[in-house]
Parts: C-alpha cells; structure tokens; sequence
C-alpha cells in the first residue's frame, strides 16, 4: 500500500477511513475479474469467489466502466466524521494526514473546493425583434480565430489600384477559438499526448506541449503545437522550436502559481529522459522562477531572443497564472513585445500541485480575463495582443462567457482528458491512473488508443465550436471576433454585484440603457 | 355595374377613411383611384386610407382596382383572396405588397420594394420591373413573376402543401441566399441582363432547403451553393415546368425567352432532413 | 382582417375610426441634456441621401421629401439633415453646431471656446415653434472656430486640427452641462431633434438651406431617448452617419475607438460607426472601400476566390481591423466632406437591413435610400439598384459614382 500512503496517510498512527467503496453485485457478477486487472488502485480484490473491495478506492471508475455485466457501483462513504461545518472532513483529513507525515498536502488536477463558480452566475443575451438572429445550420458562421501579434494600424493607399504594406504577424489561424492547454509528455502519457496533438491538427487548431519539450516522434505535429518555455528549459532546442506554431513562454500554472514544477525520478523513464533531455530516474525540477527573468525588462529579453532564435516567424506567447495583479502585470507583458498572452485561472488543472496552493492561491479566470482586456483596452494596447485564457474551461457555455469576457482564444485541459476517460479523481501525481493518462507505465499508457482518444477529442471540441455558433447565431453575431469582449452580451445573475462591476458585467435586469 | 361613383365617394367618407378625399374614377367595373391625393393638411395617402378605399371598392363589387401615383404605401392589396379581383399598381407600392395574398392578381407596373409576396399563399403578382428583397417569403401557392431583377433571400422559406406549389419567376437576377431553407415549389432565374462572366446569382444559394428546386438559366458554381444544396439533372419533368412557367412569364411581359433547357442549372436540396445529424440526444 | 371579400358589416367594424398611430410620449427633459442613467440605444429607421455629383445645390426641401415618404419607419422620437456645402464662404473653419438648454450653458460653451479656439463668427440657428412637437426647445447656435495655435490638450501637444476639435466636442459634450455639439465639420452642419421627420424639418425650416449633399434620418427607437442629441445624424468632424440596424458587436466596436482616444458619450451604436469611419479613414488613411471591407468584411472562407493580392488585402484588414467588423444588421449613409463632398452607403455584409441606391437620368444626382419610394418622391425617372451586401456605393461631387456597391472589394491590388 505505500503507493496509497501519500493520500491516506496510513503509515504513522492510524488509518484514516476510506472515502469511496465499489460494491460488486453478486448475483450478477461474472467472475471474471476484468476490474482486479483494471483497478491499479488494488482497490477490488477476488477473495475465494467474491469479488471485494479492498482499500484505497479513489473512484476512477474504471472498474465499473468495464464491468462487462455493470454490476460494480461506486459508493461514496458518507457520515464518517462528526458533523462539522468549520471542521470539515475535508479539512480534518488534511490534518490527520500531515500529522502523519509531515509533508506538504499534494494534489491534482483543479481546486475541488466550493468556491462561487461566476461562470455559472453569467447569463448569455439573444436576438429579439431589434436584430435577428442567425441560423447557424444555414448560414456561415465564422469562428476562424488568429493567435499572434497585430499592428493595429494598416497604411493602405489607393491610387489606380490598391497597395499595402504588410505589418502583419508573425500570427496563426486556428479554426476554432479553442485551444488544448499545456498537458505536458511526463505528467500524461505519449498516447494521451499524440491524440492531443492529433486532434488539433485535425481540427485546425494548437495544442500546447507542456514544458517537457517535445518528443521527436511529434515533430509531424509541430504546425499546430503552441510549445512551452518553462524555466526548466526541459528539452528545448531550435530543432523544433523553428517548426512549431508558436512558442509560450510560462511564467505561471493557475493551479500552481509562483509555483515551479516537480516529475520525480520514477516518472522519468527512457521516454521521459529522451524528451526532456535529463538523464533516466532524476527529478526534472523547474525552478519557481525562470533564473533569466527576474523582473519585466528581463521577460523582454527573452521574448526578443525566442524572435530572434525563430526568425520572427512564429508568435511569441507569455503565460501568466491569475494573480491579483494580473491587470498591470498583463499590460507589461505586452509591452514586452509578447504577440500573444495567456491567462490561467486558480481553477486551473495540475498534474501534481500542493493543495495549499492549488486551492488557495491566484484568482478567477472570469474575473481575470474582464480586467485584462479592460486594461489592455485602457492603455491602447488591446488590439495589438491575441489574449487567451483557461483555468477550467468546462464547457462550451464557459468558454463563450469567457470570450464574452474578453479572451479571443480560450483553452481547455482538463476537459478533453475528461473525454479521453479521466474520471477527475485527483490522483495524477501518484502515477497509477487507471485510465492510463497521467501515468507512464507501460501497461497502464496502453490503455489509451491514441487514435480512438483523438476521436474524442476531435468529437468534443467541434460540439463545443458547433454550441458556440448556435449562441452566436442566437445573438445575431456571425463571426466569434464580434464576442470577444462584448460584454454588453452578458448579465451577471449572482449574489455579489460588486463582481459584475469589477468585470464590467451589468446585472440581469439592465436593458441596454 | 354597381358601383356608381356618388356612391362610392359616399361609402368612403362615411366611415371616416382619415380625413381624406378620394377621387375615385368608376369605369365598369373598375375603379381608378390616385394614391397621391393629399388631404386637407397636406399628408399624403397613407397605408391605412388607401388599403380601406380598396377594401370597400372589393365590397363594392369592383373587379378591376388601378392604383395611381402609388408611392411607398404598405400592404397592398394584403390577403386579397376575390379570385377575380385584379389591382394594377402604378408607380413605387411599399413593403409587403401582396402579403397573405389569397387569390387576387397584383399586377405592378413599376419596381416593387421589400417583401413583395409575404406569406401568400394563392394568387398572382406580376412586377413589371424589380422587386427588391425577401420577395416571396415562406408563399405557401401561387405565382410571382417578375420581369427585372431581385435582391437578396427571395423565395426563403417557400414551401408547398398539398396541391398548391408556389413559383416565383425572376426574368434578371438575384442576390445572395436565394432559396434558403425551401421546402417547396419552383424559383426560376432567367437571368436577363447578367454581365458577362457573372452569375445571375449570389451566394448561400438554396441553404438549408429541403424541398423545391431553383432553376437558373446561366451559370452556378459550386461555391455559390449554401449547406445542404446540390446540383440536380435538369430533368423532363423540369423541362415541362420551365416550359409552362416560361410561357406565362412571356405572356405577362410580352416578351420571348429562349428554350435553351441546357443553359439551365438546377439546384435541389440533398436529403429531405438536412440537420438530423446536428443534436446528441443522449440522456445524460 | 380577413380577404377584401367577405361580410361588409364585420369589415366595416374593423376599420378604424381613429388614428391607429400610437403617438409616443416624448418626455420634456432638457434637449441638449442626455438623461441620467440613459445607456446605450437601439434604432430602427428609415435613411436617406442625396448629392449633387455636378455640385448644384440641392434644397432642404427634397430631402426632406425623400424622408418623409418613408413615414412608415419614424415613430416621432427622432429625425435629423446633414447638410454639405452649407457654408461656402467659411469652408475653411470648422463649424460647432450646438443644442443648448439655455443661456447658462449657452455662457459656458462660450466661456471654453474662448480659452481654446479662435471664434471667428457665432450665429443663431433658425428654428420656430411648430405646432405638434412640444417645449422645452433647445437653442440652437453655431460657432465658426478656427482650432489654437498651440494645440495642447491634456499632455497631449502638437495635436492636429481635426483631433484637436475632437478634444473640444468631447469635452463639451462630457462636461459642459445642457450643452451638446450635434456637428463640428467644415462647410456643414447637422439639424437634428426629437420629433418626426416633418417637425424637425419644419423646426428648423430645412427648406431654407441648400448644399451639395444632404444625408438625413427619421428613427424608429427601441427605446425612447427624449433628447435631442440622441437623434441621428450623429457628426463628428465632417462626417455624419445615418444608420438603420442595432450593431451587435457594440462593446467590441466601442473598444476600438476607445483605444484611439474617443469618447462615447451618446452610448449608441451609430456613434460608435461615426468614430469608426474618422479613426480608419482620417487618422489611418485607409481609402474608403478598405475602410468598408472592414466594417463589412468578406466571410473568410470566401477570400479564397479574390485574386491573391487582394486576398492578402482582405486577410490584413480582417486581422489588423478586426474590432472595427459591425456585426448584425445594418444599412448606413454616411456623409464627408474632405477631401471632397462625399456619400457612402453601405449595407452589413448579410444584407439584413434595406439599402437602395439611384442616380437621376442626367446623372447629377446621385439618391441612397431605405426604400425605393423615397428615391421615387424626388424622382421618378431614375435609374435604381441595390448594392451588394457589404460593398459600399461611394458618389462624390465632381467625381459622380465611383463605387457602385456591386464590384469586387478591391480594384486591382498591387504589392
């Protein structure tokens, strides 16, 4: 059980209880054990000729998924604390466990806790009687988004004919407003992380490489990978960085920020060692800061250094997580000559994150995103950038919202692991993911057809892109760049108007006037 | 004859018409009436005076209504449903002429504006000049021949039940989104005066349509076509539409059109349920 | 109401017997004074416009014609004329044309004038009490100005003329209390007010005046402003737009202007198209139909089809213009002067709102209208057709139409 150790906290002192439990029916169980093979939890066990659950349940649901009978449910232990609402079981876990190990609380993925989703307090406008709506399934409706700089001025001249000077780019064309996020190849698998790429090249759009550098086997996909720059430098070379669509620099992770980045040694297989360019079973550290970039003329620097090391042909992205001065930092990044910036937001997902951080540290994307793009606006700045911006994009009604907020590109992570069979059940940084993603054994990464995942993958993001057009259509809008920042095409149906102020929302109920 | 011109001239100040005068001419059974009357303050006739001034001339017992000096006045002759009633159009008749038409014959002599047509569903409207955009929207039966040019989205939405099929003829051209979303009946483009090397079409052609068919005579490119139109073979049975349309159309114009079938393209829908793709109904 | 047959009694006893015009109830605030709390606004409407290509004068009468044939698109809370070559003799001096609630704001628009321009002239503009549109009136004056020498505004210095009068009118406009600058062009002015197209026409006796070029509107409001300022045209500098359609794409649009310095101070879509056109065509010199692709630009899946150099054209002004796109329906005529007497007219580029242009048969006149009737009013001979969605007609005086609105984006693109 020493895999289980870092959450249950069972090896000084006593156990803490378990939380989920599979129940197996018997009657219709077949024997056949497929969920003790499926199962790297050892969470279910065969005991004589019962099937049983063990410790350790983390309610991946894969054994029920492929149950061939569906006899297995996943039961959520309830009531095993004395009731208490300041004391949570939550945070009385968090204690006992520390208490046993002394460690830092680890986690993954994006914060679990409860805290007021304002995406979910924005409600969308539609057309009526003063501008009609458009009917998406008749008429085009453009959602061709561009990531990279532009001049916001063009000299054009007209004498006999037309002539123009180009002060364009360097900028890319993406089909969709959508982006993959930075999943790196160390926290997820190379099938998981082929489908990925294999899914934005076939839907036209770019996927973020992570800051494991890229594997080489991937260099087919390299004109639709946004390729990060962490402050590890893990297997960065001109080799690819030439080839790629654009080139992020990542200052910050929403769900870690002022965080840097830890694969321990386990992970780094031959695989790993080869991509990131670090000998086999060392920890890949990336520092919390880049050591080249101490302050805002420094991130310039370096910006101008990827330009000139990429010829000035690929667009140079700067990704910051939310913070609460986000505003004024974004402004400086931009000055900094970036073509294009994103924002992560605290909800953000993570391969591997301190609780303590992930859930306490940054600050929403939609109130992040309004403030930048006001900002930018203020300061003239607006239309030279393409703003993209994530941290737990979990539908095509967040990502619209957060377009309506002020984002041109906005990214998503966690929801196409969601579609490639992630359950959410936290446990990335442990390395046993059953459904073979953030893992890198062998017989778990198999798990994962890349061809299949990349279906999914494919299959989710164009119903997002087809949802998108369906609202557009219903506003009366025929072309996404009209969202971008239209904020008037949202009202904020929440508890606290003050937000809704600071984004420059009005509230439900204000027409236009 | 039944309607005496004192008479008529008595029907239509009784009932407070504004507080216009109309001077209406009786000939038989036809009543010429001037549109660009003014009255005592100097306003022009508006929708209201001239639409009630031919309702009761139709009460009346008038079979043949000629309109003079019309001028932007909306809704004539809306859902006239006297089949043997005829009103003639001189001069510039507002939107929606025509509209809920039910039987009636409009003849324009003139350009007609937006909407000529709206909703009709039997009858006939002849526009001896242009008729500008949405002509024919959603006509469910009956004819609209126009002898210039049209704009944009003409016969959207024409759809046919049960034995009516609406046609529209257009003897120049028309704009984008011709067609879209047709579930029915015929919209021929003869295309007279398109500039050489061009479409007598625009773009987004028949989107979405799931019934009829648009014929042009003169070249379609593919990428004119909207979602869910293809191309079809000009068949027999398109021929001898194209044949009885053409003769009416000539008829009405005084005019000859060549029967040059092969100059025709036909646009037709691909499936009868374009977008039963479109939706997961998973429950989730 | 059924057929024109049927049962003459239930006929009869439908027919009105009074007026079935809802007559709006316009408030009685001040005029020049924009109601607190009044946001952004919604128009429907009816536009016209004509110009003289030959440079004749046209008088305030026939335009007036042209929009009052259109009645069926006003509900009586808003109409205005743009007129061109109104001033020949100060074509060179920028004419501030103003509503003021009275004398007070009438002194303080003098007071910061006079610190900031050079007034060479200022008059009263003729109006008279018409019979159906209800007091409070504005006063209306002008003021012929010539912009300081030292052009400092704000930490901004050595501002040109046109951005310098810019700072003024929004200052007046934000700041000056019952004050509020309808037109500040050369050889131009704006009259414009809450009423229907005849009121405001007889309000200031458009017949009056003659110009080269008259662009004018009469407004159909979604909701009801109840002042003056808020009526169309909306001016700025020498341009005038007249607008049909609500821009759904607002915010965005308003943020680009915002970048450039502008303030919107009416919240109106139709604003937001004035300052488009000055900051693309004035400060970023971009010719007029590049300006328009912008505003109303090709789908992108359809610039495959333009010849390459004008497709990189179409590509670089969608990227590089991207907020300035006006998305949703609209039909707009817009008026300029520099550096010739010109209208625009121009429709979104689905065609959603109606636009028909014409020229009369001695080609002189060249006509833009919402519907062909009021093309008709002036002139029945002419010669008429729509543009295409998107593409603008352009008619300038000496020059005749240059555009027609039917070509390609671009004619002929060189690298």
């Amino acid at each position: 059980m020493s895999d289980v150790a870092l959450s249950n906290g069972t090896n000084k002192g006593y156990r803490l209880p378990e939380r989920f439990r599979p129940i197996v029916d018997d009657t219709s169980c077949k024997r056949c054990r497929r969920c003790v093979t499926e199962c790297s939890y050892r969470a279910i066990d065969c005991v004589g000729d019962h099937i049983v659950a063990t410790d350790g349940c983390v309610a991946c649901g894969r054994c029920a998924a492929f149950c061939p009978t569906g006899s297995i449910e996943i039961e959520t232990i309830p009531n095993q604390f004395p009731p208490h609402a300041n004391f949570t079981e939550r945070i009385r876990r968090g204690i006992m466990s520390q208490a046993s190990t002394g460690g830092v609380l680890l986690s993954s993925c994006g914060t679990d806790v409860e805290h007021p989703v304002i995406f979910d307090e924005l409600l969308l406008d539609a057309a009526q009687v003063t501008n009609p709506s458009i009917d998406p399934l008749r008429e085009e409706i453009e959602t061709i988004t561009f990531l990279g700089r532009r001049s916001g001025k063009l000299t054009v001249s007209e004498k006999d004919s037309f002539s123009f000077i180009s002060e364009i780019g360097p900028v890319i064309a993406m089909d969709m407003p959508l982006m993959i996020g930075h999943i790196s190849l160390g926290s997820v698998s190379y099938n998981v992380q082929k489908a990925l790429f294999t899914a934005a090249k076939e839907l036209n759009i770019v996927a973020g490489s992570g800051e494991g550098g890229l594997h080489p086997d991937f260099y087919v996909y390299a004109d639709h990978i946004n390729s990060e720059i962490a402050s590890g430098r893990f297997g960065v070379t001109s080799g690819y960085l030439n080839k790629v669509a654009a080139v992020e620099i990542k200052i910050g992770q929403g769900a870690k920020p002022g965080h840097g980045g830890h694969l321990p040694g386990e992970k780094v297989t031959d695989l790993i060692s080869h991509t990131r360019m670090i000998p086999i079973g060392t920890d890949a550290l990336s520092p919390y800061p880049h050591h080249d970039i101490y302050s805002i003329e420094d991130l310039q620097q370096l910006v101008s250094g990827l330009k000139e090391a990429t010829e000035y042909r690929v667009p140079i992205g700067v990704k910051i997580a939310a913070t609460h001065n986000v505003a004024a930092v974004s402004s400086g990044i931009v000055r900094a000559g970036a073509d294009f910036l994103t924002i992560d937001g605290f909800r953000g997902g993570t391969g591997s994150s301190p609780r303590i951080i992930r859930d306490h540290a940054g600050m929403p994307i939609e109130v992040a995103v309004a403030v930048v793009d006001r900002r930018l606006t203020e300061e003239g700045l607006r239309n030279r950038v393409a703003l993209c911006a994530g941290g737990s994009i979990r539908s095509s009604a967040d990502m619209i919202k957060c377009i309506a907020l002020g984002a041109d590109v906005v990214m998503t992570c966690t929801a196409v692991l969601i579609a490639i069979g992630c359950h959410v059940c936290q446990q990335c940084h442990r390395g046993l993911c059953s459904w073979g993603i953030a893992t890198q054994k062998p017989e778990l990464t198999s798990r994962v057809d890349p061809g299949l995942a990349a279906m999914r993958v494919k299959n989710l993001l164009s119903a997002w892109n087809e949802e998108l057009k369906e609202v557009l259509g219903a506003m009366g809008i025929d072309s996404v760049e009209s969202l971008v920042g239209n904020r008037d095409r949202l009202r904020h149906f929440g508890a606290n108007p003050r937000i809704a102020e600071i984004m420059g929302v009005k509230h439900v109920g204000e027409g236009w006037g | 004859m039944k309607v005496k011109e004192s008479s008529f001239e008595e029907v239509v100040s009784a009932h407070d018409v504004g507080s216009v005068v109309v001077n209406g001419v009786i000939k038989g059974d036809m009543i010429i009436i001037r549109a660009d009357q003014r009255d005592d303050l100097g306003h022009p006739l508006d929708f209201h005076a001239l639409n009630a001034m031919i309702r009761k001339a139709v009460m009346t017992d008038c079979r043949r209504i000629v309109l003079e000096g019309v001028l932007g006045q909306r809704y004539v002759g809306s859902a006239a449903s006297r089949v043997d009633l005829k009103i003639e159009v001189h001069g510039t008749p507002g939107n929606n002429l025509g509209a809920f038409l039910d039987g009636s014959t409009i003849e324009v002599f003139g350009n007609a504006q937006d909407l000529t047509g709206n909703t009709m569903n039997s009858g006939r409207i002849v526009v001896h000049g242009n008729a500008w955009d949405v002509t024919g929207l959603a006509a469910r039966g009956g004819r609209i021949l126009i002898r210039g040019d049209t704009g944009y989205r003409v016969g959207i939405h024409m759809k046919e039940y049960g034995g009516s099929k609406p046609a529209i003829v257009i003897g120049g051209t028309a704009k984008d989104y011709l067609g879209e979303y047709m579930a029915g009946g015929s919209v021929v483009v003869l295309g007279f005066g398109t500039r050489s090397g061009e479409s007598p079409v625009g773009h987004n052609i028949g989107a979405g349509m799931h019934g009829g068919g648009i014929l042009v005579r003169g070249t379609v490119s593919h990428h004119q076509l909207g979602r869910g139109a293809v191309f079809g073979e000009v068949t027999e049975d398109d021929t001898q539409k194209l044949e009885e349309l053409i003769t009416d159309f000539e008829d009405a114009f005084k005019m000859e059109v060549p029967r040059d079938w092969r100059a025709f393209s036909k646009v037709c829908p691909n499936t009868y349920r374009p977008f039963s793709g479109h939706y997961d109904p998973t429950l989730i | 109401m059924s057929g024109l047959q049927g049962n003459p009694i239930s006929q009869y006893g439908l027919l009105r017997t009074t007026s079935p015009r809802t007559i709006p109830e316009r408030p009685t605030g001040s005029p020049a004074t924009r109601p607190s709390g009044l946001g952004y606004q919604m128009g429907g409407c009816g536009i016209s416009g004509c110009i003289s290509t030959q440079g004749r004068g046209i008088s305030g009468e026939s335009i007036s014609r042209m929009l009052t044939t259109m009645s069926e698109r006003e509900n009586g809370l808003g109409a205005g004329y743009a007129c061109y070559g109104l001033f020949p003799n100060r074509r060179d001096e920028f004419c501030l044309q103003l509503i003021l609630d009275n004398e007070e704001s009438k002194c303080a628009v003098e007071e910061f004038l006079k610190e900031h321009a050079d007034v060479t002239k200022d008059e009263k503009v003729f109006t008279r009490k018409v019979r159906t549109l209800s007091p409070p009136y504005p006063l209306v004056w002008r003021y012929f100005v010539k912009p300081a020498e030292k052009r400092e505004w704000r930490g901004n210095s050595n501002l040109s003329e046109e951005d310098y009068v810019v700072k003024l009118v929004m200052h007046i406009n934000r700041e000056v209390e019952g004050a509020f600058c309808v037109s500040s062009g050369k050889d131009m002015a704006v009259f414009k007010g809450n009423g229907y197209s005849y009121e405001i026409s007889e309000f200031y006796d458009i017949n009056r005046y003659s110009g080269q070029l008259w662009i004018s509107h009469s407004r159909f409001p979604t909701n009801s402003p109840g002042w003056w300022g808020g009526a169309h045209p909306i001016g700025i500098l020498d341009w005038a737009v007249c607008h049909n359609g609500e821009i759904t794409s607002y915010g965005v649009n308003k943020k680009l202007v915002e970048m450039a310095g502008y303030v919107c101070t009416l919240q109106t879509d139709t604003e937001v198209i004035a300052y488009t056109w000055d900051l693309l065509v004035r400060k970023h010199q971009l010719p007029i139909p590049a300006a328009a692709f912008a505003m109303a630009p090709w789908h992108h899946s359809e610039i495959p089809r333009m010849d390459p150099n004008s497709g990189l054209l179409a590509k670089a002004l969608r990227l590089t213009y991207k907020e300035a796109f006006l998305n949703g329906p609209f039909s707009i005529i817009v008026g300029r002067r520099e550096p010739e007497i010109t209208m625009i007219a121009l429709a979104d580029r689905k065609k959603l709102r109606p636009l028909i242009v014409g020229t009369s048969s001695d080609r002189d006149l060249v006509f833009a209208a919402s519907e062909e009737c009021a093309i008709r009013a002036i002139d029945t001979q002419a010669d008429t057709w729509t543009t295409n969605a998107g593409s603008p007609m352009i008619a300038q005086v000496g020059k005749g139409v240059v555009r027609q609105g039917v070509e390609p984006p671009f004619s002929g693109v060189v690298r």
